[in-house]
């Protein structure tokens, strides 16, 4: 018998619809709503113990809301955790993609569905997701593709676009018989006779709109950003040279100059002996300091937000990007000079 | 090419039967510098439960004949272009050098364990150089005396072999591209240039501002280049795979059956935009003037160097060649990421040699070189350490040594 902990959002599990997206984790025993049939399509080999839900606003909205859930999810021993169909719902596609992604980092075995159009999609680290139709009306044939992918997923067998998957598959590192300079040579023979395949999928990337220019500088605050990972002397917290995991705030309040010897750059990637010489080459304080004086801009941001830039993954990169963005509109930021190396 | 198949230290160098006997004090003599306080030499062999940390370069021995004449153009002998006449390897050995030097990325290099099979260098013996710094002396003075006193070093092992009766003798005809009607297809190597601790040598000088260049293959096979790059760990190309460079080696193994080996193109790889664009613009005429139907191009470097090699392919195919790139990928740990930071455009036929962000534990060892620490993650260096892929020495080969490549995971 496998143990199945169904996640669902608050309209599914029928709390509410906008009016309950606040709502909180909570759990019930055994399958609701879209898990009835999903229980009867599954068979007597799998037992839908709990469902656990959330409402939206909550579940996509708050930090640590997916830990949260799944936290309720493993309290019922699942041997797997199964999210949505999603459908085209953003705030739901998120949840049930983190959710899934963080059963995943955890060990447990989850699966999502939802539409190939739900932004959740880019959230579900390397948990399966399988397609969904774009809309609940289409919650039958829906469920037929999410039940045989969870048939798969529990026994080990592969999920592929022909059993509905979409979104990232994982690519992980594999030792083949030929190194990669005869794979290259190959290759090269391969394209010369109008065949041959490339190794490597084309990146498809966020193309990120820049914001609308900001009419006067003069009364709004500034905020100084960097990739250059110009950190206070003796790297107090740590920040990685390369590949970096997290970025980092230091306080510019009452401070009026980056002294050289005071501030360093712990960048991995160019020669910092130049910029470790006066460390206003990475993060412009003086200038931005004079501007405020001048009243070019309003107010200089009370922090300077840093990380490394430098053999960082994308996906690291845009978490950094998204956060930022988080934080300096919190802050009422309206412009930002990013310094980068 | 004399294969060693036994190493250790004694009273005397000497090279017999297979076996390869350095004499440490001797080692010592020719690495002494003023900017060395203190040098150690220690072997290390496959399969030992060692491991090497802070890896700086390997340079495997080799030499033109006594006195060093012709090999290292530009370090041991004047530069100027070699690859004519007898040059005697010592294969499956290795002088490595390992310490702290600025700016140099920490690389692990495990002679047994998971991570073996990922490194040219857990296959050969490897004869490890440790050092001290003077009190007085530069960083930067560190680092051309030791790269000096290893290539001396590298030299005289192989000097030790000069009456040895050879184990293979290998003919390396110079490439002639206007050979037969087999596709044409060419090497580009491109060089990374970023100043101390980020360059490397071609005949004893930095390609930095410079332009791409045509060279004969066998210079490579002297020692023409040589790496004073310490960044990217996975991703370095030390010197003794530009002795051994493995795109070469396939495209001389398969010259005259299915192509014809074109030669080689070296270039560097500049830090602007512009200039990345002139240079890669540049570096496909050349392959265009030298007769290349086609091209394997290889990088040194992380992100910014994807942008050389992928400048250069779109480059090449808007000039009617084909061109190949090695990439390592950028993936992610979980590989879900994006792997190329900059693909190419028009050029599509890429080989991946692996995910640079993909972790592996690699077992606790008896014993550590080159440091008794690995400051990256702040542990003993014996201790069993979690890594990215990233940090194992040569594993992402973008010279294209390795057999790694990344599949889906369905």
């Amino acid at each position: 018998m496998t143990r199945v902990v169904h996640y669902l959002n608050q309209f599914f599990v029928g709390i509410g619809g906008e009016d309950a997206a606040a709502s909180g984790p909570a759990s019930i025993e055994g399958p609701v709503g879209p898990g009835k049939r999903l229980q009867a399509l599954l068979g007597d080999d799998f037992e839908i113990v709990a469902t656990v839900h959330c409402g939206d606003d909550h579940a996509a909205g708050v930090p640590g809301a997916d830990e949260e859930i799944l936290a309720l999810a493993r309290g019922h021993q699942p041997d797997l955790v199964v999210a949505g169909p999603a459908f085209t719902s953003g705030r739901y596609g998120i949840a049930c993609a983190r959710v899934v992604a963080a059963a995943t980092r955890a060990g447990v075995p989850a699966i999502a569905a939802m539409h190939d159009d739900n932004p959740g999609l880019e959230d579900a680290g390397a948990a399966v997701v399988v397609r969904s139709g774009p809309v609940a009306r289409e919650m039958g044939p829906s469920l037929d593709t999410f039940a045989a992918a969870v048939r798969r997923v529990v026994v080990g067998e592969p999920v592929t676009g022909e059993h509905g998957r979409i979104g990232r598959v994982p690519r992980r590192n594999v030792l083949v018989d030929a190194n990669a300079a005869e794979r290259a040579v190959d290759l090269v023979l391969a394209r010369l006779a109008g065949g041959g395949d490339s190794e490597v999928p084309l990146p498809r990337f966020d193309r990120v709109p820049p914001a609308p220019p900001v009419p006067s500088t003069a009364d709004v605050t500034v905020a100084l950003v960097t990739e250059s990972a110009l950190v206070p002397d003796g790297n107090p917290d740590g920040l990685e040279s390369a590949r970096a995991t997290r970025w980092l705030r230091y306080a510019l309040e009452d401070v009026d100059e980056l002294a050289a010897g005071q501030y360093r750059s712990v960048h991995g990637g160019f020669s910092t002996v130049f910029a470790n010489e006066d460390p206003h080459r990475l993060v412009p304080l003086d200038v931005a300091r004079e501007l405020e004086r001048e009243q070019v801009i309003g107010r200089l941001h009370r922090e300077y937000l840093v990380t490394a830039g430098n053999g960082t993954s994308v996906s690291n990169a845009r978490r950094f990007g998204v956060e930022w963005a988080a934080e300096l509109r919190r802050s009422e930021v309206r412009a930002a000079v990013f310094t980068a190396t | 090419m004399h294969r060693v198949q036994r190493v250790s230290l004694g009273e005397e160098t000497a090279f017999r039967d297979g076996h390869l006997t350095v004499r440490a004090e001797e080692a010592v003599e020719l690495l002494a510098s003023p900017s060395l306080a203190d040098v150690r030499v220690t072997w290390v062999s496959p399969g030992d439960s060692a491991r090497v940390v802070k890896v700086l370069d390997a340079v495997e021995p080799r030499t033109k004949g006594p006195g060093g004449g012709g090999i290292f153009p530009g370090f041991l002998s004047p530069g100027r272009p070699q690859g004519r006449g007898t040059t005697h390897v010592l294969s499956g050995a290795a002088v490595v050098s390992a310490g702290f030097l600025p700016r140099a990325q920490e690389a692990v290099l495990d002679l047994s364990g998971p991570a073996a099979a990922m490194s040219p260098l857990a296959a050969t013996h490897n004869l490890v150089v440790e050092f001290t710094p003077a009190a007085a002396a530069t960083w930067e003075d560190v680092d051309r005396d030791l790269r000096a006193g290893v290539l001396r070093l590298a030299a005289r092992l192989a000097e030790a072999a000069l009456d040895a009766p050879p184990d293979a003798v290998e003919d390396l005809p110079v490439p002639d591209p206007r050979d037969g009607a087999l596709p044409r297809v060419g090497a580009v190597v491109n060089i990374q240039t970023q100043g101390t601790f980020k360059d490397v040598f071609v005949h004893g000088r930095s390609l930095s501002g410079g332009l791409p260049t045509l060279v004969d293959p066998g210079d490579l096979d002297d020692g023409a280049v040589v790496s004073g790059q310490y960044g990217h760990p996975a991703l370095k190309n030390p010197t003794y795979l530009h002795q051994n460079n493995p795109v070469v080696e396939a495209l001389r193994r398969r010259s005259g059956t299915d192509l014809v080996f074109a030669g080689v193109v070296l270039s560097p790889e500049p830090v602007d935009q512009e200039q990345k664009q002139r240079i890669s613009a540049y570096a496909a005429r050349l392959c265009l003037l030298a007769g290349f139907d086609a091209a394997v191009l290889t990088k040194e470097g992380g992100g910014n160097a994807d942008a050389d090699v992928a400048m250069k392919m779109d480059e090449l195919e808007e000039l009617g060649l084909t061109a190949v790139g090695l990439f390592s990928e950028l993936a992610g740990a979980d590989g879900t990421g994006p792997s190329i930071v900059v693909p190419p455009t028009k050029a599509t036929a890429m080989v991946s040699t692996g995910n640079y962000d993909e972790r592996l534990v690699l077992p606790a060892v008896e014993r550590a070189l080159g440091g008794d620490r690995l400051d990256l993650l702040d542990v003993p260096a014996t201790e069993e350490l979690e890594l990215p892929t990233a940090v194992i020495y040569c594993a992402l080969s973008p010279l294209g040594w390795g057999r790694l490549t990344c599949r889906e995971a369905a």
